[in-house]
Parts: structure tokens; sequence; C-alpha cells
């Protein structure tokens, strides 16, 4: 291994982490320093709820694609979400596999896993990519940022995909790639719309108090009271 | 006074100024969580009634409102504007432009909201953008009217006391002659009642025969209760002009006369937005919190039949219903059980609409847009969605707990020439009360008085 590939496994990702934990640092600080919003008003509702439930049914959301019609009726779009950060995951964990753990990336089952989850992630990246240029809805939202952040992701799922196996035999382009992407990757997320799920935590609790001690979450979708004649 | 993109308009400055002073945290997340992942747009009425037009989606709308808070809030935003979209206003023009968006394309039905998986909430913000135009005396002319009326005489719609008292004592005439019982009152500024009953103006002003469906049921279930001569309006359209002064001293005046009157409870008539400025978002905007409890008259109306304070005949309304929830009932403040157990006992026929509950679409009237004429092309093309929705369900007769329902249902069943009818709950329930051995005592025993006082005359 080089010493240009031995210092794009280990210092600048550490460099990488810690300025992205600096960043992420200031952003919560940035946004505690909002005042909360005080709720006065008395629970509403049937009373089988309350702030807390309405908090937990909140975040659980995220893994009931029945419960909001927005992924009740798209299928296909809450799978893309499921495979695209299941891809995030396995591309962070690779990036900490190959410098730390390299042992487990003699398992080709466990190499195949990684390579199988990030390269779905690529083919849903590059489906979105295309979705956020051809849908006139997508498109007149889209930031730079977005496309950026998008072909970013993207990009580093198929440098993940081609690095999985720890193989430098055939020259260590592949991997300076995929380590230097990583960490532009890190130091760049904390300045984009990657960092959104810094403050999913905060949105869904926030709102998922408020509903609840409103009694609107849990969202009810009973049948009527009486059947129709 | 306008300006160039050189220097800022005194009222752009003062609303990118007011900004910082109305953002709380919730509203912070809401402005940057947002990933632009477009699940919210067929949530949207007006994106379904559109279709290929993006400037419809919610994303998009909160968009015009998020760029501003991304330039002058949010530090990405100061260093990279371009990259992130972020933006200013700098002219009059610009800020017409937004009126029309957060006025003119959103309800604030919040019905984007509960599907963003992200949890944004673009009708609280689109609502602090509202107050922010206010606040600069941007706004459509017909909010503006109403706003001043809420301010200056007490209500809405206008309604002056002599008006108000006058309607209250033809309304309690109405009643002794249907109850047959002479002595029968609507009560106005009785101390220490168990219910202080409030009121939207519109039943004053257009719907006086909904007063006197509430003052029957009160009578039947034997209620001590009164109807307070001051801060009876419920209405609230500090929710609809993002003016939390005007909401705080409008919700003040309600609470500061049930606290006046010693009520040990404040009953809000049927009204959607009524509701949940005085029961939900009153004390917030008046920073007070309320020592009474307060409820909805369906919630009131439902314990007396189930309580056997009164008994109701649902033979009586023959036809076929269907109930529409209003958005400030269902996903503000979670009230869609209580009106359909309620219109279950009261109607034979009752057919659910879909979606429903806290996924149902706006009436299209919502969030003060009856009041937007300027609006009404757009608001009634929008209101095909609805339009779909009642049609499929068959029934004949639209039940909303809302008179702002009422009135954005009537204008689209109109357009649409769905033939349908509408009604409120109370109507209902007054129909179907069971009062005629209640009304022939009361012959039998006024008779008899009127035989005594006859026979002493002679």
């Amino acid at each position: 291994m080089s010493n240009l590939l031995h210092f794009s496994e280990h210092t600048l990702q550490e460099v990488a982490l810690v300025l992205m934990a600096t960043v992420y640092f200031l952003r919560i600080k940035w946004f505690l320093k909002w005042p909360l919003g005080k709720e006065r008003q008395p629970a509403t509702g049937l009373g089988d709820t309350n702030p807390k439930k309405g908090a937990r049914y909140s975040f659980g959301l995220i893994a009931k694609p029945w419960a909001m019609e927005s992924t009740r009726s798209k299928p296909f779009m809450y799978a893309q979400f499921v495979v695209f950060h299941l891809g995030v995951v396995a591309s962070i964990t690779l990036s900490f596999i190959i410098p730390y753990g390299p042992g487990l990336l003699m398992s080709s089952t466990f190499v195949s896993v990684i390579q199988v989850l990030v390269g779905a992630a690529f083919i849903v990246g590059v489906m979105r990519i295309i979705r956020r240029i051809s849908n006139p809805y997508i498109r007149a939202i889209s930031s730079p940022d977005d496309h950026f952040s998008l072909i970013l992701l993207t990009s580093w799922f198929a440098f993940a995909f081609l690095a999985a196996p720890n193989d430098i035999s055939g020259g260590e382009g592949v991997m300076l790639t995929y380590f230097i992407l990583t960490a532009f990757f890190l130091m760049y997320v904390p300045f984009s719309k990657i960092s959104h799920y810094l403050y999913y935590p905060f949105t869904r609790t926030y709102l998922g108090r408020h509903f609840g001690r409103r009694g609107v979450f849990p969202i009810r979708r009973k049948p009527a009271y009486q059947v129709s004649k | 006074m306008s300006s160039t993109k050189n220097e800022r308009s005194y009222k752009a400055q003062k609303v990118l100024d007011r900004m910082g002073q109305k953002l709380n945290r919730q509203m912070v997340g809401s402005l940057t969580a947002c990933v632009h992942c477009g699940m919210c747009t067929d949530s949207c009425h007006y994106v379904l009634a559109n279709p290929g037009d993006p400037t419809f989606a919610p994303a998009y709308k909160a968009d015009k409102i998020r760029k501003l808070f991304k330039r002058h809030y949010d530090w990405t935003g100061k260093v990279f504007p371009k990259w992130v979209k972020a933006g200013s206003v700098y002219t009059d023009e610009e800020l017409q432009e937004l009126k029309d968006i957060v006025f003119g394309k959103c309800t604030n039905c919040r019905r984007c909201t509960v599907n963003c998986p992200m949890g944004v909430d673009l009708a609280t913000f689109n609502r602090m953008a509202r107050g922010l135009l206010c606040y600069v005396g941007i706004m459509p002319e017909g909010v503006e009217y109403v706003a001043k009326e809420q301010w200056e005489i007490g209500n809405q719609m206008g309604v002056l006391k002599e008006d108000y008292i006058e309607t209250i004592e033809w309304q309690e005439e109405e009643l002794q002659s249907e109850m047959e019982d002479p002595t029968a009152k609507i009560p106005i500024d009785k101390p220490d009642s168990n219910i202080v009953y409030v009121i939207n103006p519109r039943e004053i002003k257009h719907d006086p025969r909904s007063v006197l469906d509430a003052a029957k049921i009160f009578y039947a279930a034997g209620e001590d209760y009164t109807m307070p001569s001051e801060g009876w309006d419920m209405t609230n359209f500090g929710l609809f002009n993002g003016d939390d002064d005007l909401g705080g001293a409008v919700a003040g005046r309600v609470y500061d006369k049930v606290e006046e009157l010693n009520g040990k409870k404040l009953v809000i008539s049927e009204c959607g937005h009524g509701y949940r400025s005085t029961r939900c978002e009153g004390p917030n905007w008046a920073k007070k919190d309320i020592t009474f409890e307060a409820e909805s008259s369906v919630i009131t109306m439902l314990k007396y039949i189930k309580e056997g304070k009164i008994k109701v005949d649902k033979s009586k309304n023959p036809g076929s219903y269907t109930f529409h929830d209003s958005c400030n009932n269902a996903r503000s403040c979670g009230l869609t059980e209580e009106p359909r157990e309620l219109l279950s006992l009261v109607v034979e026929d009752f057919r659910e609409m879909y979606p429903n509950r806290a996924e149902n679409y706006c009436c299209t009237g919502g969030g003060g847009a009856m009041s937007m004429a300027e609006y009404r092309p757009s608001r009634l093309k929008s209101a095909k969605i609805k339009a779909d929705q009642l049609t499929a369900t068959g029934a004949k007769t639209v039940v909303t707990s809302c008179h702002n329902c009422v009135d954005g249902l009537t204008d689209l069943i109109g357009h649409y020439k769905l033939g349908m009818d509408v009604t409120q709950l109370v109507n209902l329930v007054a129909n179907a009360l069971v009062i005629d051995d209640i009304v022939d005592e009361n012959k039998k025993k006024y008779a008899e008085k009127e035989e005594v006082s006859s026979g002493a005359a002679q």
C-alpha cells in the first residue's frame, strides 16, 4: 500500500470526520439557540394519545409506509428510499472496515452483501438523478446542492462497489478515489441538504408532540361508524 | 414604495426584520429539513387540480418563503446563496407575488404536513409568512377588511351588539313558540352558568337557525347555560392572516368573558377554525393558560345523548348523508370520531367519504379563502377534487362541523352542479330531538295556568 493510500484511508478520513463533527456541533448549537415555541393549549382529541405517544408514532412513520398516504400510494418510491439509505449505511461502514477491520472482507459473502447494497443504491441513485431532471415538479424545486449531492452520493456508491473487495492488485486508483470521495463527502455533508438527518429527530419529535397533544397522531383510518345502506 | 434591486423597499426590509422575531425552533426545523423529495406534491388539492403546474407544489410554495430564511438567517444560504437557492426580496412587487402564493395557492390545510416524511410543517410557516405580509399591509382586501372588523368591532362580521342581542331575542321567541313555553330563555350574561356558549358571527348574520337549534338542544337537555354579550365570537382571523396579536386579542376576549361570568365550561359551536383558534391556538397567542374546560359543541351534544339528557330519533332525518372533516378540526385538533359517532346517532344512512379524517381534502374555503374574492376562480378550480369526493359518496347531503366549510362546500356544489345540500350536526341533532312529550307537557301546563288566571280574572 502506498503512503498516499494509507494517508487517504486514515489521516484524511480522521481530519474529515473531525471537521464534520465540528460543523455538526455548530449547526446544532445554531439550531438550539432558536426559542422553542410553547404549547399552552389543553390536550385535545380522544384522550387515547399524548405528546409522547405522538412523538413515538411520528418517529415510527419511517418504518410504516402504510401510515402516510404519500408513501402508501407510492410503494416503489418508498422502496427506493430504503435501498438508497441502506446503501449509505453500507458505504459508510465499508469506509471504516477497510482501514480498521479488513479481515471481514476476506469473506466473499460479506463483500457480496456490501456490493449488493451499494450496487442497488447506485441504481436507485441513477433513477433519482433521472427523476430530478425529468420530473417537472422535482426539477422546479431542485437547487444546485440537490443535484450535486445526488450525483456525489451516486458516484460514491459506484466506487464503494468497486472498493468492497479491498483488492489493490490491479492498482490503487479505485481505492484512492473511494477514500478521497468519502473524505470529501464527510466534509461536504454538513453544508448540504444531506445533513437533513441532523434535523430529522427534531422535526419529527416536535411535530409528533404537537399532533400527539392534539389527538391527531396516531392518525385514525377506521371504517365508518355505520355502513352505508 | 417600490425600489430597485440595489436598494430594498421599506416594506421588504420590514418583512425580513420581522421574520427574525417570528421564527421559533419548530419553524426553523421545518425551514431547514426539507430535502426536496417531492413526496408532498400529490397531497395538495391545488396540485391535483392543476396537473403539470409545479408552482402549486407544496415544496415549491414553501421554497418561496424558505429562500428568505436561508438568505438572511441560515448561514449556508448567507455564504452560498445560489448553491442552496437562497434569495431575498427587494421590491413591493415581489411581496405582492409572495402574497399570491401564501394566500392564493395554499389554504393552510396541513395535508402536506401529515404527508411529509421529514415532518416539515409548511402550513405553520406559510401562516407566519402571511403574518409578515399583513404586518406591512400586504394582504387580500377581504382579509384586511375582516381583520379590521374583528379588531375594531369585536367580531369578524361587524355585528353590532344591539343586532346580536336582538337576534338572540328573536330566536328566544322562536324557541318559546316551538317549545310552547313562554318562559323559555336564551340567557345572556347569566353568571355562574355551567356552560358559556360562543358562536360564529355567521350564525347571527346568515344562519340564526343554528342558534335556535342549539337553544332547543340546551332546552331539551335542561342545561344551565348562557351566551355572552361580549366576547361571543369564537372565530379568529388571526389564524388566517398570521397575526398572533389579533389572534391573542380575539381569543382573550372570549377567555376574559368566561372568567368574568364565572362559567364552568366554554362550549364552542361548530366551526373548524373557531374551534382550533379558541380551543388550541388561542392560549398560545394570548400567552394565557385557561383555567376552565373548553370543548366543541359536537362533544357536548354527543354527551347529552350518551347521558340520556336528550333523546333523538334518527328516522326524523331521512335521506343519505356523508361527513366532511374540517381540516382544522381533523388535522389540527383530532376531532374526527365524535362527529361520526354523533352523526350515526341522528341519521339512518351515513356514507363515509374517502379519504377521510386527517387525510380528508380541504373544502377549498379554508385558510380564510372565502374572504379572498380575487382567488375565487383558482379556488373553485381546485375544488374539483372535493367535488369528485362528494359525488363518489352518492349522498344527498354533506354534513360538516364548520361554518367556513359550509360556505366553501355550498360554493363548490353550486359551481359543479352537484345538487347536494350542506348542513351541520347541530341542525340534524335539533331536528332529530324527541321533544313531543316536553312540548305536550308545556302545552298542558300553560293551558292550565291560563285557565287558572282567566278564572281568577272572572
